[in-house]
Parts: structure tokens; C-alpha cells; sequence
């Protein structure tokens, strides 16, 4: 498949030269699930934090773009409480702006990006959007405390810590997507950011 | 952390056998490269077409050579497929004709299509009375497409036949999994067609009048594909009716012991077949005429490039349903090529249809098609031409029923049963006949089954058949109506990956902006009704497509009843389908959408006409020849030019035509599975789907190998580095990837995988004129 060659040399890039700020790791023994870690940047609401990702990779890929999705919970207008991601380059066009010479380390890059400078004019989580145009401050006090409150404690904490919660959101985070991928095997994603 | 204890895990700890695996793959991959490489243009092609390559590393490169030699054999193949009947699917065996009454026959049906709109693929036969029905669906889980087609056959042959059917199905069971091989194997074209023999035993022995249209579906794809993939709307109904024929070949085999057991008419058994195999040639036919659509279609497609503003929207969401509604009358063989020829001459309405046209059919194929529809009649001659005279008159019922009447005293009769058509319910015969019959059929039984046994060889009738259409005797053959209800509900998103990964048979069917283009024609004496309406408010094409061939039957006494009870059958048929095009057309602005209000009553006028044969049913042996009506009538657009049609088509020696005066609708209730068109429409929902180019488009692309001089090494879409001699494709930008990882991507999608600049543009100045 070429989704198999394509994601070890991927997997190689990314372990050899990772982007700044950025880990990725293939999860378990399946090759299509892969974790990536997004350290918050500084001078963002979201600095201290780190923020976990999961990124499924579709059998077509890298004819279809990467599924990612935030296992972190994050306040931020592109970005809602399930951990979907607005964001075009996971979107394949014409909507969207996939294309196969992306690939999961630039996407990740400009995930991070996306934390550092919010789209709230394609908002996916609209009150946060409007908080984030129209009232900064208070958005920016929020997604601290959201940061403090789940990307920091869990990281810094102990590792138990995070083998305790990781499984849970995993297996949430499953239900989740096996749900998702049934709506979609059905009928086709909709995904816009409305 | 977290990270790196998994990273060393999956990196590191990589257990030896996986590591083995993964060299494999790379090997594989090498060698698929490889093979690709040396695959000449025409080859690489064929295979990307039919879906074959599959992905580097997937398959080993001896798989690869097996599968371009198999695919380049499929013609031949084919010819050959007649002996090989084993892939076809039966899931369901014919009932007994006890159970066969079921009154909630139409909404179980409704019920297993709503699963089998869940599961796949499925086919259903049961019985009626003298009815029989089969319906089969199929469902591409990926592009939503749905196929289901229905065949209702008006039982005249003895219950004896049923048995033997029943035993021929026992034999036969390897269907299940068949259905899957099709499914699955759309690649594999030639073995569509020993599916289809297979499938024939079955209808042929329950009824002769199940005809199996499944084995039409997966055919058809491959079909298409071999003869030109890019006909993607006509060509599947196309296919589907050339399993039918097949199918009923091995049905006229199997009967044939049995009648001679019964009585010594061996004769009239055969007399099935041979109706069955002028579908095929009718079916033609209609591949010629669907084609225009589609040429139509691709224009649409340039248009609707994205660079036309306007257009845009309108493509951006292309919904083509197909509806195809197939009745094929039976025509006689030698009608048939007349008629042929006739649809040949006359210029299609649009000038696409010629252009297409050629290209279709292979002209190998038609032959042999042809061959065979005329043979089987010679064989089985005159089956009891004697017993077809019994007292015509009276309704449509009382006349079927005189009918049965008249075999029964023969000892012909089938168990009687509701027929799934209420107004069929004249011909069903008692239900004492049948347990009778059945009590004497033991002994058939037997008999019949080792008839099955020759099913095989009825099968290699195409060569038989040539040299019968020679020896034709002028005989009346006795041919059981049958009525194929082929409700074929397709979907053709341009973007979408119906056939993930495989850019051959995806089909562009995209419909310009004129709204309702309504077609409405008749072919060979079917009824084609095609129309197309687009919504621009919601972006959706709908095309449909009701085929009404009707097919004929030729015994004298039996043609006219049985022509009746067609007519009713098909009258409901159309009803039905008024309402569904009365739905569509209502939303509809256009003028057209009258028409398509009318188009049943339309369709059944036309249908009359078939049966303006009656007299011809009187000569007995001599009446060989049947006069194929309706295959000379054409209709087209409009209601007059039906008239005028009929008189195009020239009556065959015995045969004459005469318009009848049209049928007002009257029936009340629509037969049940109609309502399975609402079901798939309403049923449809939109999508984005992202838009490709079509092979064509792709093929425009210039192409060269790789040179080690050349500065950029990388394709960027399997990020891997060029080899020495690896093919390259370089999109107008100057980009270049692996002519297999582009096209890929281009099936799908419309700019360039590194800058984004739209494809299309220079592929569209090229193409467009």
C-alpha cells in the first residue's frame, strides 16, 4: 500500500528531524494511528501546555488527507470540544487544501500554527470566536485556565498520571471515531467549520 | 515521556517478522514499479482502467502479469464463459409453489432491499402462481450506487419445469459467495459471463420467466470497462442484458427433459431460451442509445470546469440517479438485426450519440450476441403452437386464464398462485394443478434434473446457435413472458471515489444546465424513457432511465393473452414509475415536466402496440417467424412520433403491426417495489465531493520516463525518489510525479498536488473544441 511506504518514511522524517515543539510517535502496533504532541507556544495562552493529538490516516492517504483530533482539551476557536480541528489542510478541496505533498509533519506545523494565531473568521467553536474578537482578555484567561487545567497538570504530572487518562480518553476517543467512521461510511463528511 | 517509550516500541523493538514483512513489501514495491515501467501505454492503461494495479507493495509482480493476462483474455474468455457457470449467486431458492402465496410479497421485498441496501448484494426468487419473479440488487457500499432489478415471468411452462428448476438449483448452490466474486471482482472481466450461464439454470428451471439480472451487474462493469470505461450510466444495462441470456439458455436445457418426459414436446421447452437470447440483442441496442447520455454528460463535465464561474456551482455537487425500468420484449432474431441497423441508421437526436456510438460495442461481441439470440429459436420449435391457439378473447385475465385453461387440460399447468402483479392473476393457475402436478412431476423430477446437467452445454450454444440460426425451422416458438423490471438508482458524484482508487471505472455523468431534458424513445420495440433534470438550487442531476422493452411473446394463441397480461403488468410498471417521475418533474419548472406526468400512459400506449400481433399467433409451425412489432416501433420525444415509429419498423414476414388505441391507467395500486425508487431517491444525500478529470483529461497529460539528469528526484506524492525509467507525468504547472501516484490523485482531484493550480485549464483547451 502506499499508505504503509509513505508513512514509515514520514515516521523517519518525523523521528529524525522533528519539527520544533512537535513529537510523533506511531500508536500501539497499528500503523494507521499515530500520536503527536503540540508543546504550547510561548507568549500563547496555551505556553506550559502540551497538548496530545491523535492522527488517524486513512486507507487512501496521502490521497486523503490525515484525520487529526485533540485528545487535550483546548479553548480555542477553531477547535471544539470533541478535539476536531477546522482546518483546511485536513480538509481535501475543494473545500478544502489537502494535497499529497503535505504530509503529517507540515500539517502538524501548521496545527501549531493554528494555536499560536486562531482563525476566528472560521470559527468552529462560534461563542469562543466572538469571545476571541470581541473580548480577548477574557479569551485569553480562559484558555490559560482550560491549559492549566488539562494540558499542564496531566504532563507534568507523574506517568502514572498519564497512563491513567490516556486510556480512558483512548477509549473514548475510539467510540468516538468508530462512530464518526460508520456516519461516514454512510454518508461522506461534511465537514465545514459551521 | 509518553513519546518516546512508544517510539522505541515501534521503531526499535520491531519484531523479526515484521521486519521480513516490510522488506517483502519493498520488494514487492520495487518490483511493481518496476512492472509498471515496462508496461507499455496501452497495457498500463488497461489495467489502471480495470483497476488492477492496485498499490506499490501490494501484490507481487507474477500477480500483476496474471492479472494483465487475464484481462487482455477477457474477450475471449467470454466467448468461452458459456461452460462456466459456477460463480453465480443464488441466495434464495426458488419457493415452492405452495409457500408461493405470500400476500405481503411487496413489502418483503421492500424489506429485503432495505437490507440490502445495508448488505450488498443479494438475490431473491420466488413464485407466484404461474408468476415467478427474481430480483437482484446490488449496492456499491463506496459511490451508494444501487442496481435492482426485478423479473417477473408469466409461467406457462408445467410444474415439471418448476421441479426440475428447484433440483437445478440444488445443484447449482455455489451462489452465495459467487455474488461476493462479482462484488469484489469487478476486475474480473471475463468471468463475468460464466456468472451469467450459471445464473440462467436457476430462472430457466423455477419459471422460465426468472431471468437473472444479477450476474448483469457485476458483468456489466467489466464490460464497460473492456469495451470503454467511460461509458458509465448505459453500459451496466447493457451488460445485465447479456447475462440474461445466457441465463436462459441453460433454462431452455434444462426444461427441455422435462417436457419431453412430461410429454413428448421437447420442443416447447427450448422455446424459452430462445426468447430469452433476442433480450440480449435487444439489450444492444439500448447500450448504443444509453451512451449518448453519457456523451452528453462529459461535455457537461468540461463546462462545468471550475474556471467557469457560472458552472461552477452547479457541478460542484452532480447527482446522477439512473432509473432504467427494462421490460425487453422478445423480437425475433432476424427483426432484431433490422432493428438494429434501423437505430443505427437513424441519427440520434444528439449529435454525441454518434460519436459515441461506434466506440461502444466491440462489433466481436455483437456478433455473437447475435448468433446466439437466433439460434435457440430454430431448435426449439414449435412447442405447442397447438395449445397456444386456445380461445384468445375475454379480458385480459379470462384470457390467460383460458390459457392455463388450456395447458392445464394438458397437463401443463404450474401450480396457481397470486401473482405478484395482481392483474397477472388471470394467467396463475389452481393450486390443485400444481399439487397434481407435482405428484406426476416426481418422476419428471429426475429427468429434468439430468436435463440440468446439459444446462452446460446450452450454454456453449454459441456456437451451436450459429449453425441452428441456419437450420431455422419455421416453427412458433413458445416463448413465456417475461417482464424485467430494472430499476437501476446510480449515483455519480463527480468527486467521488466510487471504485476507491481505481480511475477506470469511474464514470462522468454530469448534466449541464438545461433543465429536464426530457428523451423519450423506443427502441426494438421497448420503450426507452430517458430524462434528466437538474436542480440548480441544490446542485443535483438526476438522469433517469426507463427501458421498456417488451418482450413478445411469439406463440400464436398464448401471444395475445399473455401480450395482455404484459400490458397490465407493464401498465402497472409504468404507473408506478409515473409517480416517481411525476415526483421528479414536479419540482421541476420546465415544460417537459407534462410529459413526464404523461409519460405512463405514454409508455403503455406504446406498449399496446406489441400486441398488435395477435393474428400471427394462428399459424401454427409456419408462424416461425414472429412478427417482431414492437421492435420496429420508435418513439421518440414525442407521443406522435411513436405512431410513426410503427411505421418504420417493418413487420417481419409473418408479422404486422398495428397500433392499438392507448390504454387509459386505471389501476389503483402500483406495483409495491416501485415505491423502492422513492425509497432510493429520497434516500440520496448530498455530499461535497471534490472533482477529477476524466481519463481522458488524465490521458492528455504529457508523459516521459525518468532521465537521472533530471533535477527534481522526488515525487512528492509517495515521497519517494525516482528511478531510472520510472514514468513520469508532468502536469501543465511543470510538475511531475509517478504517472500512477498522479493519476491516482487526478481521478479525484483537479490541481496539482504542489501548487494547487488547476489541471484542467490547458486539459480543457486541449479537449474542448
Amino acid at each position: 500500500m502506499q499508505r504503509a511506504s509513505r508513512l514509515k518514511r514520514e515516521l523517519q522524517m518525523l523521528s529524525t528531524e522533528p519539527p520544533p515543539g512537535i513529537t510523533c510517535w506511531q500508536a500501539e502496533e497499528r500503523i494507521d494511528v499515530i500520536r503527536a504532541q503540540i508543546v504550547g507556544g510561548t507568549g500563547t495562552p496555551y505556553e506550559g501546555g502540551l497538548f496530545s493529538l491523535e492522527i488517524n490516516v486513512p486507507e487512501r492517504y496521502p490521497f486523503e488527507p490525515p484525520k487529526m483530533r485533540f485528545l487535550t482539551p483546548i479553548y480555542h476557536p477553531n477547535i471544539d470540544n470533541s478535539g476536531r480541528i477546522c482546518h483546511d489542510a485536513l480538509k481535501l478541496p475543494p473545500k478544502g487544501a489537502w494535497k499529497p505533498s503535505l504530509n503529517i509533519s507540515t500539517v502538524l506545523s501548521s496545527i501549531q500554527l493554528l494555536m499560536t494565531e486562531p482563525n476566528p473568521d472560521d470559527p468552529l467553536m462560534a461563542d469562543i470566536s466572538s469571545e476571541f474578537k470581541y473580548n480577548k482578555q477574557l479569551f485569553t484567561e480562559k484558555a490559560r485556565k482550560w491549559t492549566q487545567e488539562h494540558a499542564v497538570q496531566k504532563n507534568v504530572g507523574a506517568v502514572e498520571g498519564n497512563k491513567e487518562n490516556t486510556p480512558d480518553q483512548k477509549a473514548s476517543s475510539r467510540k468516538r471515531e468508530a462512530f464518526g467512521t460508520h456516519q461516514e461510511a454512510v454518508e461522506p463528511p461534511k465537514k465545514s467549520c459551521v | 515521556m509518553e513519546g518516546s517509550d512508544s517510539l522505541e516500541q515501534s521503531g526499535s523493538d520491531q519484531p523479526e517478522s515484521q521486519r521480513r514483512r516490510q522488506l517483502d513489501r519493498l520488494d514487492r514495491e520495487e518490483a511493481f514499479y518496476q512492472f509498471v515501467n515496462n508496461l507499455s501505454d496501452e497495457d498500463y492503461r488497461l489495467m489502471r482502467d480495470n483497476n488492477l494495479l492496485g498499490t506499490p507493495g501490494e501484490v507481487t509482480e507474477d500477480e500483476l502479469f496474471s492479472r494483465l493476462q487475464q484481462i487482455k483474455d477477457g474477450p475471449e474468455q467470454q466467448n468461452n464463459s458459456t461452460s462456466a457457470p459456477s460463480t453465480e449467486n443464488v441466495e434464495d431458492p426458488v419457493e415452492p409453489p405452495e409457500n408461493s402465496e405470500d400476500p405481503a410479497n411487496g413489502d418483503s421485498l421492500l424489506d429485503w432491499l432495505n437490507t440490502v441496501r445495508r448488505t450488498g448484494n443479494t438475490t431473491r426468487t420466488g413464485h407466484r402462481g404461474n408468476q415467478s419473479w427474481r430480483a437482484v440488487s446490488q449496492t456499491n457500499p463506496n459511490s451508494g450506487d444501487f442496481r435492482f432489478s426485478l423479473e417477473i415471468s408469466v409461467n406457462r411452462n408445467l410444474a415439471e419445469q418448476q421441479a426440475a428448476a428447484e433440483g437445478e438449483q440444488e445443484s447449482q448452490e455455489e451462489s452465495p459467495e459467487g455474488q461476493e466474486v462479482v462484488a469484489t471482482g469487478e476486475q474480473l472481466v471475463t468471468n463475468g459471463d460464466p456468472l451469467v450461464s450459471i445464473a440462467d439454470p436457476q430462472v430457466s428451471i423455477a419459471d422460465p420467466q426468472v431471468s437473472i439480472e444479477e450476474p448483469q451487474v457485476s458483468i456489466a462493469e467489466p464490460q464497460v470497462s473492456i469495451a470503454e470505461p467511460q461509458v458509465s450510466i448505459a453500459e451496466p444495462q447493457v451488460s445485465i442484458a447479456e447475462p440474461q441470456v445466457s441465463i436462459a439458455e441453460p433454462q431452455v436445457s434444462i426444461a427441455e427433459p422435462q417436457v419431453s418426459i412430461a410429454e413428448p414436446q421437447v420442443s416447447i421447452a427450448e422455446p424459452q431460451v430462445s426468447i430469452a437470447e433476442p433480450q440480449v440483442s435487444i439489450a444492444e441496442p439500448q447500450v448504443s442509445i444509453a451512451e449518448p447520455q453519457v456523451s452528453i454528460a462529459d461535455p457537461q463535465v468540461t463546462i462545468a470546469e471550475p474556471q467557469v464561474p457560472m458552472e461552477t456551482e452547479v457541478v460542484d455537487e452532480p447527482v446522477v440517479e439512473e432509473l432504467a425500468v427494462i421490460v425487453e420484449p422478445e423480437l425475433e432474431p432476424e427483426l432484431e438485426e433490422v432493428v438494429s441497423q434501423d437505430i443505427f441508421e437513424e441519427p440520434p437526436r444528439s449529435p454525441a450519440t454518434l460519436t459515441v456510438q461506434p466506440p461502444l460495442s466491440p462489433s466481436p461481441r455483437r456478433g455473437q450476441r447475435r448468433a446466439r439470440s437466433r439460434s435457440p429459436e430454430p431448435r426449439r420449435t414449435r412447442a405447442r403452437t397447438a395449445r397456444s391457439r386456445s380461445p384468445l378473447n375475454l379480458d385480459q385475465q379470462d384470457g390467460l386464464r383460458n390459457l392455463h385453461n388450456a395447458h392445464g387440460s394438458q397437463g401443463l399447468n404450474s401450480a396457481a398462485n397470486t401473482p405478484l402483479v395482481p392483474q397477472v392473476e388471470g394467467s396463475s393457475r389452481t393450486r390443485q394443478h400444481v399439487l397434481s402436478r407435482q405428484s406426476t412431476a416426481d418422476s419428471d423430477v429426475q429427468p429434468s434434473r439430468a436435463g440440468a446437467e446439459t444446462v452446460p452445454e446450452a450454454q456453449n450454444m454459441a456456437s451451436q446457435e450459429g449453425e441452428a440460426a441456419g437450420g431455422e425451422v419455421g416453427a412458433a416458438g413458445r416463448r413465456p413472458p417475461t417482464i424485467m423490471l430494472d430499476l437501476q438508482v446510480r449515483r455519480v458524484r463527480p468527486g467521488e471515489y466510487r471504485q476507491r482508487d481505481s480511475i477506470a471505472s469511474r464514470t462522468r455523468s454530469r448534466s449541464q444546465n438545461s433543465n429536464n431534458t426530457f428523451l423519450y424513445e423506443s427502441e426494438r420495440g421497448g420503450f426507452r424513457r430517458t430524462f434528466s433534470r437538474s436542480e440548480r438550487a441544490g446542485v443535483r442531476t438526476y438522469v433517469s432511465t426507463i427501458r421498456i422493452p417488451i418482450r413478445r411473446i411469439s406463440d400464436a394463441g398464448l401471444g395475445e393473452a399473455t401480450s395482455m397480461a404484459l400490458q397490465s403488468m407493464i401498465r402497472q410498471i409504468m404507473t408506478g414509475f409515473g409517480e416517481l417521475g411525476y415526483l421528479m418533474d414536479s419540482d421541476s419548472d420546465s415544460s417537459d415536466s407534462n410529459r413526464g406526468a404523461s409519460t405512463p400512459a405514454d409508455l403503455a400506449e406504446a406498449l399496446n402496440n406489441p400486441d398488435a400481433t395477435p393474428a400471427a399467433s394462428a399459424a401454427p409451425v409456419a408462424d416461425a417467424d414472429e412478427p417482431p412489432v414492437a421492435a420496429g416501433v420508435r418513439a421518440r420525444t414525442a407521443e406522435s412520433d411513436i405512431d410513426e415509429g410503427l411505421a418504420t419498423a417493418p413487420p417481419p414476414s409473418g408479422g404486422r403491426a398495428r397500433p392499438r388505441p392507448p390504454i387509459s391507467l386505471e389501476e389503483p395500486s402500483s406495483l409495491p417495489f416501485l415505491r423502492l425508487a422513492h425509497f432510493f431517491l429520497l434516500n440520496d444525500d448530498d455530499e461535497d465531493q471534490p472533482q477529477g478529470l476524466t481519463k481522458e483529461q488524465i490521458d492528455n497529460l504529457s508523459m516521459r520516463n525518468f532521465g537521472e539528469s533530471d533535477a527534481l528526484t522526488t515525487c512528492s506524492v509517495c515521497i519517494t525518489e525516482y528511478a531510472e525509467g520510472n514514468k513520469l507525468r508532468k502536469l501543465p504547472c511543470s510538475h511531475e510525479y509517478h504517472v500512477h501516484c498522479i493519476d491516482r490523485w487526478l481521478s479525484e482531484n483537479s490541481t496539482c498536488p504542489i501548487c494547487r493550480r488547476a489541471v484542467l485549464v490547458s486539459a480543457n483547451r486541449e479537449s474542448v473544441v
